[in-house]
């Protein structure tokens, strides 16, 4: 941007600062964590390449972004049942067969409320029920078939590109 | 005696304008956009059902530099000498933030027969929107009005020279208006931290963030030749232009070269000593009323005697144009 209102500029630029530090903890006995990162090919001193996950705050339009939800039993039981739900942000299409989670079955919603598995969503269109593509994905689910013990964590993540 | 007038021909020249418009699309979500995100999680302790949420992340949504510049005129018909040429370019913001874009004409390129030369001064925004040059029109001066553009909007810019004379027919000068975004330019992926829109990074696109265009003027020049002939009948069935003979005009018109001879009008004043035989005015043998209607040919009988035929717009295709008409001899 260049329009020579850079005290505006700079103005909105504190205001994104503090909205993105801000950070909602719940008490119980399962700790969430969201992030956002994206791959970046790091070359170290011997010219090798290698791919770093970073967290990102700052993104373009067409850049692939990984949102991974952190969950860590913080108490002394067992955790059963253990079930994520997340969304695809808005702006964002959700990439086809990114959504990943360790030992967890993953379903997919159009509306947030019939899940089911890739390949058998169903989207209501112009009066027809059709296959849902999965870039119409907006919804993710995942139920971890593993109780989650006293002290350990797991994962839900999923790669969406930004519109 | 006999005296006769040379044919008289009324010629304009119009342009002919070829408009192509290439749509060019923004990329993407606004810059400055926060987007945000929470996840949620269900689970059971013993019998206990508990539900809790995340902490959201936010991201912003960073700004693009891309420019594109198309030509809305392509090619533009000209001839020698003239001045104050303009060529229609549109300078679209395909990024997605406001940005102000610097703008430069060249017209010293390779590749053609003549180059243009620069009017002063040579850039000007279509500012009533007519698509060409005009009194309402603002000229651009690089640095003080600079286009600010929103994404996705674009502005109409008019490149102006004038054409050197001694140039020939179907000779070609090129012009190039070229605009780059003032935050700056590179390779794509390079970024301009806390530049973009609302503070976050503008980041290069695939554009580079500048862009060109070219379009040429042709010089189209036509010329119109007539060509007359006659052919004399005596009342004693000879061929002597005596009083009382009559004489039988034909005048053969064509266009030569590659341009357009528009609104041409043949007009030719019956030779004195003459009367004009009324109903002998023809077009290509269709015979034309004398009389002032809906048919391209006419006879005046003042202030001068002559008569006129209407042809419109004449080309190298349209091939020559045959009219005949008849006078006697006083």
């Amino acid at each position: 941007m260049n329009t020579g209102k850079k005290v505006f500029a700079f103005a909105m630029l504190f205001a994104c600062g503090m909205s993105s530090q801000a950070f909602a903890q719940q008490k119980g006995c399962i700790e969430l964590k969201s992030t956002a990162q994206i791959e970046q090919e790091v070359v170290d001193a011997k010219g090798v390449k290698t791919k770093q996950l970073v967290e990102v705050t700052k993104v373009v339009p067409g850049a692939e972004v990984i949102w991974t939800v952190t969950a860590s039993n913080i108490c002394k039981q067992t955790s059963d049942a253990v079930t994520i739900n997340n969304f695809v942000p808005e702006h964002f299409t959700y990439v086809a067969n990114s959504a990943t989670g360790p030992g967890a079955d993953i379903a997919y919603s159009v509306d947030g409320k019939s899940f089911a598995k890739s390949g058998e969503v169903t989207v209501l269109d112009s009066g027809a029920t059709r296959k849902a593509r999965t870039d119409e994905f907006k919804h993710i689910r995942w139920s971890f078939k593993d109780s989650l013990q006293p002290g350990a964590s797991t994962f839900a993540s999923f790669r969406a590109v930004l519109n | 005696m006999l005296s006769l007038r040379n044919t008289s021909l009324t010629v304009t020249a119009a342009l002919a304008l070829g408009l192509i418009t290439s749509p060019a699309h923004a990329v993407g979500v606004a810059a400055g956009t926060t987007i945000n995100n929470t996840a949620e999680v269900t689970y059971s302790v013993g019998t206990v059902a508990t539900t809790a949420t995340s902490n959201t992340v936010s991201v912003t949504v960073a700004e693009i530099l891309d420019v594109v510049v198309t030509a809305q005129t392509p090619s533009v018909a000209v001839t020698g000498g003239a001045t104050q040429q303009r060529l229609v370019f549109r300078v679209t913001n395909t990024g997605n933030g406001p940005e102000t874009f610097r703008l430069v004409m060249n017209s010293v390129i390779g590749g053609d027969e003549f180059d243009p030369t620069p009017s002063s001064p040579s850039i000007y925004f279509d500012t009533d929107a007519s698509g060409d040059l005009s009194a309402g029109d603002t000229p651009y001066v690089v640095g003080s009005n600079d286009p600010v553009l929103g994404a996705d909007a674009f502005v109409t810019v008019l490149v102006v020279n004038d054409i050197p004379t001694g140039v020939v027919d179907a000779n070609r000068g090129l012009s190039r208006l070229l605009a780059d975004s003032r935050t700056g330019t590179g390779a794509p992926g390079t970024t301009f931290a806390g530049q973009g829109q609302g503070g976050t990074d503008a980041v290069v696109g695939t554009t580079g963030a500048d862009s060109d265009a070219q379009a040429q003027y042709l010089v189209a020049g036509v010329t119109v030749n007539a060509v007359k002939s006659q052919a004399v009948v005596d009342q004693f069935g000879g061929t002597r232009p005596v009083p009382g003979a009559r004489i039988n005009y034909t005048v053969v018109v064509g266009a030569t070269g590659s341009g357009s001879a528009t609104t041409s009008v043949f007009n030719d004043n019956v030779p004195a000593n003459t009367t004009y035989v009324p109903g002998t005015l023809r077009l290509n043998g269709t015979l034309l009323s004398d009389g002032v209607d809906a048919d391209a040919g006419v006879y005046e009988a003042a202030p001068t005697p002559r008569v006129r035929v209407t042809l419109g717009t004449l080309t190298q295709a349209s091939g020559s144009q045959t009219i005949t008409f008849a006078v006697t001899i006083n």
